[in-house]
């Protein structure tokens, strides 16, 4: 009697574990996701400040000479879940992403999948970068191919248990990655669909704007209202009503604020990470910080 | 004799209870006097910024009053960073830790700040104030991005 239930047991587990490991397997992009498509890297450049990949992949300490401008990677990104070391992005062959494929650079970017076919820590925001058209994310690409090369190794994660966990995120993409393409709002003015695609898409505002529920999937229903930060301490303050709450006069003075941060006088511009956020605004075309402003202060 | 002992730890208790608020009104003091000449900035950054925008006038007499009432507010400065102001448990405050732990940093930062503050002071007309003004804006982003905790 006893020998059976400890069988059962063990069945029920075996097959847990099998359901576990298929549920957890990654789904990649295929070739056949790739588009016929001729880089445009004056389009990369603003995509790329758009998407503020050198917030996170700045050059480490450790590399001299190299300007904290080139997406070198290697600095420590202290996160709630441990230490991430992102990754040099520039087309050195050995070190960097030079001798990626495209498709490889679109399941990283899009689907949080590595070359190696593993799952990436969602500390990297593909949960947003998945609405992106693919043109542009090879756009981007092809704006990093065309820096210079800087040799700086790939450090692994400091994650307890990282092989067990980046099987787990590849189980919470089932709630936590929503890969439906971005779509434009017909009724909505152009300059305004443009912001909802680089706030939505490339600049991944809803990663800290939006809260997170138990799954620690962002809450659509709360949608830019704010919350925890995801470093752990403060909070991220909501986007709702800027406008109406007084913050900025309009949308024109949302865009300055972004534009100019306080430099200018706009209070709460610089801590908990956005005084890098706007920065890498502040190098988008006018129009498109425009466009960024009609959105989020449409938002209510 | 038990009478004796209680009555020493209650006055043990009551002494140290009276140091501990009398500490902590000083630290409460100290936070208030650094929100305050936070605030008096915040009143000169209203004052400068319109001008610079091109919204209002040059008024070099609006610059000097609000220029002396951030001195006047944060003229202790130096004296309001004491260890029970750090943020964490009842201390309220969005200084953060970096503070202490990098007080050379923070230092530097003050420094650009001052700098910037005294050629905004020393500048006499509208060219020179707005060649000035974009440091001092500088300084205070600087010094927020990594001192000041958000919300």
């Amino acid at each position: 009697m006893s020998r059976s239930i400890v069988l059962a047991l063990a069945l029920i587990l075996a097959l847990g574990l099998a359901v576990f490991w298929v549920l957890s397997t990654p789904r990649p992009l295929t070739v056949a996701d790739i588009p016929q498509h001729t880089p445009n890297l004056a389009n990369g450049e603003v995509l790329y400040h758009a998407g503020g990949c050198i917030s996170c992949h700045q050059p480490s300490p450790d590399l001299a000479g190299i300007e904290n401008t080139v997406p070198a990677g290697g600095a420590p990104l202290h996160t709630p879940v441990g230490t991430l070391y992102p990754m040099n992005l520039t087309p050195d062959p050995e070190t960097g992403i030079g001798k990626w494929t495209d498709l490889q650079f679109l399941n990283a970017v899009q689907r949080g999948i590595s070359p190696e076919g593993e799952n990436l820590i969602p500390a990297l925001p593909y949960t947003s970068y998945a609405h992106m058209k693919p043109e542009d994310v090879l756009d981007i690409r092809a704006y990093l191919a065309s820096l210079p090369p800087v040799k700086s190794p790939e450090r692994e994660p400091d994650i307890t248990a990282l092989p067990l966990v980046r099987r787990g995120v590849g189980l919470w993409k089932w709630v936590g990655l929503d890969t439906t393409p971005w779509t434009p709002d017909p009724s909505q003015s152009e300059s305004w669909n443009r912001g909802s695609y680089l706030v939505n898409g490339p600049g991944h505002c809803q990663e800290c704007h939006t809260p997170r529920n138990i799954f620690m999937a962002r809450n659509a229903s709360k949608a830019f209202a704010g919350g925890p930060h995801p470093e752990g301490k403060g909070r991220v303050p909501s986007l709702l009503g800027l406008i109406e709450r007084g913050r900025y006069t309009d949308a024109a003075d949302l865009a300055s604020a972004l534009a100019n941060g306080e430099a200018l006088g706009y209070d709460k511009l610089a801590s908990g990470g956005m005084g890098q956020v706007q920065r890498n605004i502040s190098q988008l075309p006018e129009g498109d910080i425009q466009a960024i402003a009609d959105y989020i202060a449409s938002l209510k | 004799m038990v009478s004796k002992t209680v009555m020493g730890l209650l006055a043990a208790g009551v002494l140290s209870l009276g140091l501990s608020s009398a500490a902590m009104a000083d630290a409460k003091a100290s936070i208030e006097a650094r929100e305050a000449c936070m605030k008096a900035n915040g009143a000169m950054m209203k004052v400068m910024v319109p001008v610079i925008k091109g919204q209002n006038a040059y008024d070099k007499a609006a610059n000097d009053a609000a220029i002396a009432a951030v001195e006047a507010a944060c003229g202790g400065w130096a004296n309001w960073w004491g260890e029970d102001t750090k943020p964490g448990g009842a201390v309220k405050t969005e200084a953060k830790l970096e503070i202490w732990s990098d007080p050379k940093g923070f230092e530097a930062a003050g420094g650009a700040y001052m700098a910037a503050l005294s050629a905004v002071k020393a500048s006499a007309d509208e060219a020179s104030f707005k060649a000035a003004f974009p440091a001092l804006g500088k300084s205070c982003q600087g010094c927020h991005e990594k001192f000041r905790q958000a919300d």
